[in-house]
């Protein structure tokens, strides 16, 4: 395989592990705090695109700058989601999540599919024409933003939650939910912050999604939000760095392993094309890593 | 007072079983209307099969996996081996049953949300894997299948609907025993708490295996059944909403009992046939998405559990 392409296809996996890392993050930190599973993070990636698209069209800011009030809109969207979803069922028993999850996933994609047809929309990023040239290589500039505006969001969140006073209280309740309360902290209003935090960044996802020239519809989520869980699975419940491991790992390895795969059956005189599998992949890596470790690479331990 | 509430409920089941004989003879009949009711019996039988396997804990997400996995079989070898109709879909559930169990053992080590990301990733598995046999499968184009009951037949909709009304009555059955005898409370106690069950002496890996090969099996038939009704299987048959739909139906008629998943799908069912006529697209799911969403919150037991609590409402004034 020629080095110029493995090294952009190593781009675009990292650029597919940041739109994972981004929705696993929030889906983490949900955990953390609640110990609950929101299955349906894909349509909140879906809205947040849904949102950027709609402000973009009706002002012309450049789509980046958009991506802020995307996320404040859609953290306000968490938080009702908490306070009227998920507070009531706490501590019913996991199934249960999992069943209000479905509720959401199909009440929010077909209300978009009501109010905003079914139809693909786009956007132009300002910067879709131009790319960093190194020898064969060809990056495009939105990659390289998309990347970086993703490890500013980690940096961001490292620091609000080991500098900031509420970062501190949220990882105390993820801690010991009993014991913060006992500290003063007001542990719903932390289940709240994360459902808000863990929304915005969905919507961040969505956003770059929307702004890299992909489609969005209001089907649009539940793909990425599968390839999310898996990241999560394998990085480990509520593991923050297992998250962003696995999501590069995801990345990179959903986009090399086809690739790879076709060129050793080439090798041996026969044309497949592995490109169904790229969902597949994502699968067969999360049930090889559970059957190997059930809680997961950097999971606790059970029991 | 105990023999009469059991009389009472058995009087419902029989006079439910009668409607269900007689109903197409007393509404003139009517293709579609035929149609519907096929579709409900055997989605009865779906979510009854799901509603097993989640009795013991074990919520799957991709039940579409064996429902599909049955109605390709029963299908393949009813084609091109020629035996009836009748032997296929069973071989088909058994084919089903198979997978179940080498599925279940990845799963048995695997809590809540683990089992539901697998279950689901089996059942895209699986489908990505019959896309890709397509000298087997026909790939997306999928494969004719025969009629349960020959179209020459006159009336064959009407044979249809009581050979598949027969089979719906015996899984249920057999599933009502199941539930009933020693293997159901094992997988109850499971579900409750897995390691009392194991400190009990119940051997909560053989039991799980069980409850997902018997799933799986009824899972199985009940997709050749639809098959050999529509006459033909395409892979969306692995698709996501047939994966939930048990999940709705059972939700929303009552976890753990045998008649949450019959009372769901026929609720839920006649909802759903009723807004269609209405014209309504996607207000159908939008609909279907807060009924799930407020009976999680308001009615964890399901509509079968409203006369329950209208009961201790009046005990208590």
């Amino acid at each position: 395989m020629d080095l110029g392409v493995f090294i952009q296809i190593l781009v675009w996996g990292i650029y597919a592990g940041c739109i994972y890392i981004l929705l696993a993050i929030g889906l983490n930190l949900i955990f953390g705090v609640m110990k609950v599973v929101n299955f349906a993070h894909g349509e909140l990636l879906m809205l947040g695109a849904y949102a950027t698209f709609w402000i973009y069209t009706f002002s012309g800011l450049n789509p980046y700058l958009v991506i802020p009030l995307a996320m404040i809109i859609l953290a306000i969207v968490g938080v009702f989601i908490e306070r009227l979803c998920f507070r009531p069922i706490m501590g019913t028993g996991k199934l249960n999540e999992i069943f209000l999850s479905l509720g959401l996933i199909y009440l929010f994609q077909n209300l978009a599919a009501v109010f905003w047809t079914t139809d693909s929309r786009s956007i132009h990023s300002p910067y879709s024409e131009v790319s960093i040239t190194i020898g064969s290589i060809n990056l495009p500039v939105d990659y390289i933003i998309i990347i970086v505006i993703t490890a500013i969001c980690l940096i961001a969140l490292q620091l609000f939650m080991k500098k900031a006073t509420l970062g501190r209280a949220m990882r105390a309740t993820s801690q010991n939910r009993e014991a913060a309360t006992l500290m003063g902290i007001n542990v719903e209003r932390m289940d709240m912050l994360s459902f808000a935090l863990g929304s915005a960044f969905a919507a961040t996802a969505g956003s770059l999604c929307l702004i890299s020239g992909q489609m969005v519809n209001p089907y649009v989520g539940s793909i990425p939000a599968i390839e999310a869980f898996a990241v999560v699975i394998i990085g480990g419940l509520g593991s923050i760095p297992g998250a962003i491991i696995a999501g590069l790992t995801l990345g990179i390895a959903e986009n090399i392993v086809p690739l790879f795969l076709q060129s050793s059956v080439g090798l041996l005189g026969l044309e497949m094309s592995f490109s169904a599998w790229k969902d597949t992949i994502a699968f067969i890596i999360l049930i090889i890593v559970l059957v190997i470790r059930p809680t997961g690479i950097f999971g606790e331990k059970e029991e | 007072m105990k023999l009469d509430r059991l009389n009472i409920k058995t009087g419902i089941e029989v006079v439910t079983l009668i409607l269900a004989f007689l109903l197409p003879v007393i509404l003139e009949v009517n293709q579609y209307f035929l149609t519907v009711l096929i579709l409900m019996l055997v989605f009865t039988m779906y979510s009854s099969a799901w509603n097993l396997l989640a009795t013991s804990g074990q919520g799957s997400l991709g039940h579409a996996a064996f429902f599909g996995i049955g109605g390709y079989v029963s299908a393949i070898i009813s084609n091109s081996f020629g035996l009836p109709v009748i032997v296929t879909i069973v071989i088909g559930g058994f084919f089903a049953a198979v997978i179940g169990v080498l599925i279940g053992l990845t799963c048995v080590r695997l809590k809540a949300w683990f089992l539901a990301m697998v279950t689901f990733g089996f059942a895209i598995i699986v489908q990505t894997v019959t896309v890709e046999l397509s000298g087997l499968t026909g790939g997306w184009d999928g494969i004719p299948a025969k009629k349960l009951v020959p179209v020459t037949i006159t009336n064959h909709v009407m044979y249809e609907y009581y050979i598949i009304l027969l089979i719906a009555v015996v899984v249920i059955v057999i599933i009502y025993l199941i539930m009933k005898s020693k293997m159901g409370l094992a997988l109850e106690a499971i579900r409750e708490n897995e390691l009392e069950a194991k400190v009990m002496g119940i051997n909560v890996t053989v039991y799980k295996l069980k409850a997902f090969a018997a799933s799986a099996f009824f899972t199985g038939i009940a997709g050749a059944l639809e098959i050999h009704h529509f006459g033909y299987v395409t892979p969306e048959v692995y698709g996501i909403d047939i994966s939930f739909w048990p999940i709705i139906y059972s939700v929303s008629g009552g976890l753990y009992t045998i008649g949450g998943p019959i009372l769901g799908t026929v609720v839920i069912t006649a909802i759903w046939e009723v807004l269609r006529s209405f014209g309504m697209t996607y207000g159908r799911f939008i609909l279907i998405g807060l009924i799930l969403i407020l009976i999680v919150i308001f009615l964890p037991k399901g509509l079968i559990s409203i006369p329950e609590k209208i009961k201790s409402k009046f005990l208590k004034n």
